[in-house]
């Protein structure tokens, strides 16, 4: 709801570059990477085409601070949740002398 | 003579019509201006879809914990999954959220027919999703991919995976069922949030100066389209490809 309008074309440019993204995942899944990179690469490809859809579809970009805000927060609070998770997957089997690994 | 004319005076009828919901292109008392509260409602939005954001977060979470696990086995089990379908779905769900911005662009320039047709192209791709969706469920049916209901321990071990690991598969999957199963039941819930501003629409509720409920309606469409984005790779393309 704010003053600016953007221009229909720039939908339309943003909605290519998103097929565009999503033809490249695909053909990334074809080539024979380390498993990590396919979860990277997906991953990452996914990421942009978030960002893009957020920033023009969601009109994040004309958006007030305080739906930053909350943009934001989710962000942050996603990252808490994969990072302490798998801070403890990623970990067990590290210290045989303690009791649960 | 209708039920409602029958029971209320023409005056009664505008004088209830007028405090539902329907009728709120009247600025409410408690906000400043109308842009204020249309800002207001949108914030409200993002703070659900942050709520939402933390609920398929779990999801993926657990993906990544049993791929930690066993990469292999997982890698494997992604590979059954029908990725033809899901980037077809990836390419629908990408084009309704165009027609769904191009529908609020049109609101913002008070063009209501083409408000109309875009929220019915929004709301047909999405049913189209559920389509495809619904066909790619059967042909897994048909493969065997339903632990706890229709698995067979003895192709996946045909396939390579050591019986020690069959478990993993089978959480992979229900992950699958899980995540696309919630997925599918919010764009379900999109779709009739759409079909009903559609409606509105036809019925002349919503101006340049107020779209507000297009708006909100867009930031969910978009919000279950970018789930899906993530779902895709996540699920679908965890393992090598080949034609």
């Amino acid at each position: 709801m704010s003053s600016k309008i953007t221009p229909a074309n720039t939908y339309i440019v943003v909605l290519i570059a998103l097929l565009v993204l999503t033809v490249l995942t695909v053909g990334v899944s074809f080539v024979p990477l380390q498993p990590i990179g396919h979860v990277v690469a997906g991953l990452s490809i996914a990421a942009l085409k978030a960002t893009l859809v957020v920033l023009i579809f969601m009109h994040a970009l004309h958006s007030p601070r305080i739906t930053w805000c909350v943009i934001v927060a989710s962000i942050a609070w996603v990252l808490i949740l994969f990072s302490l998770t798998y801070a403890d997957y990623l970990t067990r089997g590290s210290l045989p002398q303690m009791p649960g690994h | 003579m209708s039920l409602r004319d029958t029971l209320f005076t023409q005056a009664e009828q505008k004088a209830l019509f007028d405090h539902t919901f329907l009728a709120r292109d009247r600025l409410e008392e408690q906000y400043a201006s109308l842009p204020h509260q249309s800002e207001t409602a949108a914030f409200g939005m993002w703070v659900f879809l942050a709520t939402e954001v933390m609920f398929f977060g779990t999801l993926f979470v657990a993906v990544g914990a049993y791929w930690i696990f066993s990469p292999k086995t997982i890698e494997r089990a992604s590979l059954e999954l029908n990725w033809v379908i899901g980037g077809i779905n990836t390419v629908v769900l990408l084009v309704s959220s165009l027609m769904m911005v191009l529908a609020i662009h049109a609101a913002q320039l008070n063009r209501q027919r083409e408000v109309f047709r875009y929220l019915v192209l929004t709301a047909g791709l999405g049913i189209a999703f559920l389509c495809f969706k619904a066909l790619e469920y059967y042909l897994d049916y048909r493969e065997n991919l339903i632990p706890g209901f229709k698995f067979d321990d003895a192709e996946w071990i045909a396939r390579g995976v050591d019986a020690s690991q069959l478990g993993y598969v089978k959480m992979f999957l229900f992950l699958y069922w899980t995540m696309t199963g919630f997925h599918a039941i919010h764009v379900t819930i999109g779709i009739g949030v759409v079909v009903v501003m559609a409606v509105l629409t036809r019925r002349g509720h919503f101006s340049a100066e107020y779209y507000s409920p297009l708006d909100v309606t867009g930031l969910y469409w978009h919000f279950v389209d970018i789930v899906w984005i993530f779902v895709f790779p996540t699920l679908y393309l965890l393992g090598t490809h080949t034609l």
